[in-house]
């Protein structure tokens, strides 16, 4: 498993295109994330009232435990731009021909897969580590006191979040194998999330109920892991926990996602 | 002598094309093996299917006796149609990855790069190598697991007569080395030049497989020129002459098999002739190869 991620991160780390992709990533994550109190500052600034009917100070943004199901929620957003990275890492790969050299020189067809799928899971395993830390650093700024059984609470979001990432790359690594141009790729990439709600507009209007089993369309089922925390300081209710259903449809897609990766990888001529 | 390579009516169609038809080979370990046809005879669709990149459509084929996996493959050293690298690496870096996939020791890198001339090279990315460079990367790449076979298609393809001459002296270096060498190409001169066997596949078809040696036995055709009038009845009349031709001045005797140029010196001695030229054509492997491409048309 070591010696298949060395491969692909060999191919990578010499990329420039890789650093600048994950750096502008991971820099842009990093500075939304930690600047929530800044943004509502600046809201203030120009709203009226906002600043003084609701003290912002007292908008528990950065408070544990609502720091990880908010940090988590807006790094979501970000997932797109490792994805892109994804798609342009496998295109490459097609367009240099350079996979079928891979499996000239004797790495086998699902090795290689393997090393591309293990490389989703690193960079998913970092952005994880990443909000984490950011999610530490803030709460423990902005909480007014430290409970610990607070700042332990809630941590469920992270395995969440980690499947949310995988599965959206491993999405982005299919739609790669599947469409091999990189242009192409990315615009469908972009685009799935619209192309699914069309599909349910479509089916809504022909007479189907959409209600449960939109949550079975994989781009609602990856946005279903983890639900939008931020109504709850208007009051409203939130769903502040992560759904078993939800994980395992999402889990079911992450899973078929590679699996129609393999089938299409095992059968082509490359 | 041991077989490296078997294949069992190893068929590939795309589509309703027919690339490769039930092709039968063997390649013994130690031969320089050529494969030869016409562009789109079917060669590269072979290396693809020996190298695991292109499914065959039915037919089989063994490496060293057994089932190829990509285990095998790692035993193998190819470059296939043309260089294939990441652009952005260096030569180095690119080496580097194949020798990671190939499982192969880092320090046959500098030696492979100093057999193919790289080495001053050898840090600068990959996309600014010349068309001569990419290719004896190409080859180095080939070689950096020390494989016990080497396959190269069209190595010289595209290359000026300098860098051809380079290629071929890398090969013939390699060949001395003792290793197995596949090589595709369609030109002859070249094959003929480095290879101990051949076969020449014409539209997906095999139609000729043997020994290089053997290219120039059989028949023989003998240049003759001597001061006589009546030279070409003469010449007709030897016991050994298929057919007598004129050409340029020359006389070109097409000998039945078992009579050579000496039969026909002598003859002519004892008829008192005196000949001034006396000149065995070699049949080259070009004048064969169309000969038998010739023999299968239609």
């Amino acid at each position: 498993m070591l010696h298949l991620l060395k491969i692909d991160l060999k191919k990578m780390t010499s990329y420039r295109t890789f650093w600048v992709i994950c750096g502008l990533y991971f820099f842009t994550l990093a500075f939304v994330t930690a600047s929530g109190m800044e943004f509502l500052k600046w809201l203030a600034s120009f709203i009226e009232g906002f600043g003084q009917e609701i003290n912002i100070n007292r908008i528990p943004l950065y408070h544990f435990p609502d720091v990880w199901q908010n940090l988590v929620f807006i790094s979501g957003f970000f997932k797109v731009v490792l994805a892109i990275m994804v798609v342009i890492s496998i295109t490459n790969e097609y367009q240099y021909r350079t996979l079928r050299q891979n499996v000239i020189d004797g790495l086998s067809r699902w090795e290689f897969l393997q090393s591309k799928i293990f490389t989703n899971i690193l960079l998913s395993l970092m952005s994880v580590a990443m909000v984490f830390i950011i999610g530490l650093v803030t709460g423990f700024i902005y909480s007014p006191e430290i409970e610990w059984n607070y700042v332990f609470t809630d941590l469920e979001f992270f395995p969440a979040y980690f499947l949310e990432i995988f599965a959206f790359l491993s999405y982005a690594l299919m739609l790669g194998i599947l469409v091999q141009r990189s242009g192409l790729t990315i615009i469908l990439l972009l685009l799935s999330r619209m192309i699914e709600f069309i599909i349910l507009l479509l089916l809504r209007q022909s007479g189907v109920d959409i209600y449960d089993l939109k949550n079975f369309f994989p781009m609602q089922s990856i946005g279903n892991l983890v639900s939008i925390p931020f109504p709850r300081y208007a009051f409203q209710e939130i769903q502040d926990y992560v759904a078993l259903a939800a994980v395992l449809i999402a889990l079911t897609w992450a899973f078929l996602f590679n699996y129609f990766s393999y089938l299409k990888l095992k059968r082509a001529d490359i | 002598m041991e077989t490296v390579l078997s294949t069992d009516k190893l068929t590939k169609n795309f589509g309703r094309l027919c690339a490769v038809n039930r092709l039968d080979l063997e390649v013994q370990r130690g031969q320089v093996f050529g494969m030869l046809g016409p562009n789109g005879s079917g060669k590269t669709t072979t290396l693809g299917m020996l190298m695991g990149v292109t499914i065959p459509t039915s037919g089989s084929f063994t490496w060293f006796g057994e089932r190829a996996t990509h285990i095998t493959r790692k035993k193998i050293g190819a470059v296939l149609e043309h260089p294939i690298f990441y652009p952005y690496l260096s030569g180095q870096k690119n080496l580097e990855l194949n020798a990671t996939i190939k499982g192969a020791d880092f320090s046959n890198i500098g030696k492979v790069l100093e057999l193919v001339e790289l080495h001053e090279r050898k840090h600068d990315k990959y996309k600014t190598y010349s068309l001569g460079m990419k290719q004896r990367l190409a080859i180095a790449s080939a070689l950096v697991s020390d494989p016990i076979i080497l396959i190269l298609d069209e190595p010289t393809n595209g290359l000026d007569p300098m860098g051809i001459a380079q290629i071929r002296e890398i090969i013939k270096r390699i060949a001395e080395s003792g290793k197995t060498i596949i090589l595709a190409s369609h030109l002859l001169d070249e094959v003929q030049k480095v290879c101990t066997h051949f076969a020449i596949l014409r539209k997906g078809n095999l139609v000729h497989s043997g020994p290089v040696d053997e290219v120039g036995k059989g028949e023989e055709t003998v240049e003759v020129v001597a001061y006589h009038d009546d030279l070409s009845h003469i010449l007709h009349e030897f016991r050994g002459s298929l057919s007598v031709k004129q050409d340029n001045g020359k006389f070109l005797v097409r000998m039945r098999d078992d009579f050579h140029s000496v039969d026909l010196n002598k003859f002519l001695f004892e008829k008192g002739i005196t000949a001034s030229h006396l000149v065995t054509q070699k049949k080259s492997l070009e004048k064969q190869f169309l000969e038998i491409l010739q023999e299968t048309q239609g």
